[in-house]
């Protein structure tokens, strides 16, 4: 069995924070959280977990790193949230940030050893909340905790201004007028049927997805609206460094920029964690039993469009695909059905990786672990061997990911492990084979 | 060993069996020389049989009043602590299931025993001291 | 020693029973009031139906990833938990002792049978305890009352076989097979043992989440 202290990664966002902690700061602290923030949930989890070990063969990193015990979900629920828990909060300061990089980066949250508990145990809940309590010590990794500021500073993820977020629309509805001579991005369009909205990575760098959404929303008729205000960006970083205060203001924000301007509901773009920001975390937080809009994933979207016989492609995609199932709308809302309907409409030939559906390994990246950036680049590529085996055993070259974190995950594994595939969005299949105007 | 002292010896045996058989009959009405609850009425037995020398408890357990054991039956079907009912078989009055709500046979035996020797603190209480091996 | 035997089975049952009771209770309603105060956003998400559709295929033996995944301790823990139910209270002597003491007769296993569950139910045991001693990922996270928990089930069934096929002293078996199903009776509410009041709950729990919110099956 390896140790964490074996492979402590230095991280100077870690390094300050744990420089400037006492004993007496950390007590306070973990009981602090403890006492105010958790309650039966936490506790009976802490005491009915059998110590059993059946949830081990949940997680990717044990799997990766040849059933190696220090990455099972209890070992690790029992080196951080349960040593504080027996420990009443007595801990050094060096022990507090093992437990960070153990919370922030071997663990991304994905619930997938829910599946294997027989009590019911949910380590994601557990590690979430000693991330909670780094984060109230201020440990936190350095690249996901700029995230975070830049969620508190501009409410958006990527430090994008807000003069820049409208003129990168206008700039992709520019650029998408040469295609589609009548395309609109139209900005604040009141009572519209929907309120698209992306996360802030779309106009900082893949601003191409904001232009085939404009085209596939043009090409379908819909009547759409994106915002001009703060409020579009859904994503939601705050969430996975433990500021839930923060979660909160972005989830209000967003959900009354929707609400101002009286859409139908929201379509989001093909991302995972940031629905899991608005029917888990964070609706729960400001109190909502489900988000006070109706928000619906991009995945179910195409789904409904092609239902309704609005997307027309001019021919299948020819060459065969596997599909990543993103756990945060799989295994958290249950949308492979309607995932493989879309897929197996669009392409040719479908080769699925085993297992799959909500069983599906996880990308590694997801969890706001791939936020934590550069130094813990190799934790992802090393922790996740699992899945690079599961991709190259599909044969194929093209990979379905309705998902931006697990897109980064898997196109880093792609690249590690040298499997030559490449990574498709829906939106980038439907915009390659969809009909558009003779010019 | 020759064939005719097999027979000699298989006949022999046989009458042994029979003179034991002839004498267990008074054995069986007679309380002189009980050594066995007796648990015919059960049918199969889950548990080895309970030794009982009715005498020789009696005489250590200092017991002079049949009633004692042998309690009779009020016209109620209650308990009769006055009126012995010595000489007929337990299982007379307590069936295996009883249909007329009286307590039945084991239950009876059980609590026969066990509630008189819990309350002197002697003779054997747990299941395995009655119903040795 | 007689009377040290009518103690045990007599004024201590009512103690250990009392334990069990008021404590299972005193723990339920300690918890639930504590769910109530912190818990607000896990509760109210409780579902009837998708609770039972998560305890449902987690009783059937395979039927979950975890079941799937290590098949030595998927068969171990069946016939424990459901051997352990079966011996606790339909033993042939354990059926005895609720006729003769309260007038109850319930139906009870072949003394043959039940000899064979309980022996099934150590064996169970000594897997768990292999698991414990062998495993990397049990044992690295196996602590005192983890070993504690475990002594404390397979006591009752080890004492109770010897009592039953009388081995050694009958009556101080016997004495000590009810001393150690008093001291598990009595300790249920407060050791690992209290998943027994608690699993339920988070299974439900997780499967009301996993149904009523992720629509998906958490198994």
């Amino acid at each position: 069995m390896s140790r964490i202290a074996d492979r402590k990664v230095a991280d100077p966002g870690l390094a300050n924070g744990v420089a400037s902690l006492t004993p007496e700061k950390i007590e306070k602290v973990v009981n602090q959280v403890l006492k105010g923030e958790t309650g039966a949930k936490l506790k009976v989890y802490q005491e009915t977990c059998m110590r059993c070990g059946l949830c081990s063969q949940g997680c990717h990193f044990y799997m990766s790193h040849d059933f190696d015990p220090s990455y099972s979900p209890v070992n690790k629920a029992t080196e951080t949230m349960y040593e504080l828990m027996n420990k009443k909060g007595k801990v050094t300061p060096d022990q507090i940030y093992l437990m960070a990089q153990m919370a922030f980066t071997e663990c991304n949250l994905c619930k997938r050893c829910a599946h294997y508990c027989p009590i019911g145990i949910d380590t994601g809940y557990i590690m979430s909340m000693v991330r909670r309590i780094c984060y109230m010590l201020d440990v936190v990794p350095q690249y996901i905790r700029d995230t975070s500021h830049s969620h508190a500073s501009t409410m958006n993820q990527m430090w994008v201004k807000d003069d820049e977020w409208i003129d990168s629309l206008q700039w992709q509805e520019d650029e998408a007028r040469d295609e589609f001579p009548d395309l609109r991005i139209p900005l604040d369009k009141e009572g519209a049927d929907v309120y698209y909205s992306v996360i802030a990575p779309e106009p900082k760098f893949r601003t191409q997805l904001i232009y085939q959404a404009a085209a596939i929303m043009h090409a379908a008729g819909v009547d759409y609206t994106m915002p001009s205000e703060p409020g579009w960006d859904n994503s939601d970083m705050c969430m996975f460094v433990g500021d839930y205060e923060n979660m909160g203001r972005l989830k209000r924000a967003h959900f009354e920029s929707a609400q101002k301007l009286r859409v139908k509901r929201i379509v989001m773009g093909e991302c995972g964690h940031a629905f899991r920001s608005v029917y888990d975390m964070g609706n729960r937080w400001l109190g909502y039993k489900n988000s006070p809009v109706p928000i619906v994933h991009a995945i179910e979207f195409y789904w409904e469009l092609i239902q309704q016989g609005k997307i027309k492609i001019t021919h299948k995609y020819e060459k065969p695909v596997t599909i990543q199932d993103p756990c945060n709308v799989m295994r958290g809302r249950g949308l492979m059905d309607k995932l493989r309907e879309v897929v197996h409409f669009l392409c040719e030939e479908v080769v699925e990786m085993i297992p799959n559906r909500e069983h599906n390994y996880c990308c590694c990246a997801g969890g706001g672990v791939i936020n934590c950036g550069p130094p813990f680049k190799n934790t992802r590529m090393e922790g996740n061997r699992i899945k690079a085996e599961q991709l190259k055993a599909t044969g194929v070259h093209d990979v379905v990911i309705p998902c931006h974190n697990c897109h980064g995950g898997l196109e880093d594994i792609i690249g590690y492990y040298d499997l030559g595939m490449h990574g498709k969005f829906i939106g980038d299949i439907i915009y390659e084979l969809m009909e558009k105007p003779e010019l | 060993m020759h064939r005719k002292n097999i027979v000699k010896l298989a006949a022999s045996m046989l009458t042994i069996l029979a003179l034991v058989a002839f004498y267990m009959v008074p054995v069986a009405m007679s309380q002189d020389d009980m050594t066995q609850v007796p648990a015919d009425a059960f049918g199969t037995l889950e548990r080895p049989r309970v030794a009982f020398a009715h005498d020789a408890h009696n005489e250590k357990a200092g017991i002079e009043e049949c009633v004692v054991c042998h309690h009779g039956k009020t016209e109620d079907g209650k308990m009769d602590k006055e009126n012995s009912s010595e000489g007929d078989p337990c299982s007379s009055c307590h069936a295996v299931k009883p249909t007329d709500g009286a307590t039945p046979l084991m239950r009876a035996y059980h609590r026969q025993c066990i509630t008189c020797h819990e309350a002197k603190g002697a003779g054997p209480v747990a299941c395995g001291q009655c119903h040795a091996k | 020693m007689t009377e040290f035997y009518v103690f045990v089975s007599g004024p201590l049952a009512w103690i250990a029973w009392g334990f069990f009771i008021i404590g299972s209770i005193y723990r339920l309603v300690s918890m639930y009031a504590l769910a109530k105060a912190k818990d607000g956003s896990s509760l109210a998400y409780m579902s009837l139906p998708y609770s039972l559709r998560s305890i449902l295929n987690w009783l059937i033996p395979f039927n979950t990833m975890g079941w799937k995944s290590d098949p030595l301790m998927t068969v171990a823990t069946f016939l424990f938990h459901i051997g352990f139910l079966l011996v606790a209270v339909f033993l042939g002597a354990h059926a005895v002792l609720w006729d003769t003491a309260f007038g109850i007769s319930i139906p009870s296993l072949p003394g043959g049978f039940g000899d064979a569950v309980s022996f099934v139910v150590i064996a169970a045991c000594a897997v768990f305890a292999y698991r414990r001693l062998a495993l990397p990922h049990v044992k690295g996270v196996t602590r005192p009352k983890d070993w504690f928990s475990l002594i404390l089930v397979a006591l009752p069934f080890v004492t109770g076989v010897l009592a039953y096929h009388q081995v050694g002293p009958v009556l101080l078996m016997t004495t000590l097979h009810v001393l150690a199903g008093e001291l598990l009776l009595a300790l249920i509410p407060f050791t690992r043992l209290s998943h027994a009041l608690f699993a339920l709950l988070t299974r439900s729990y997780m499967g009301s989440e996993f149904g009523a919110v992720r629509h998906a099956k958490d198994w």
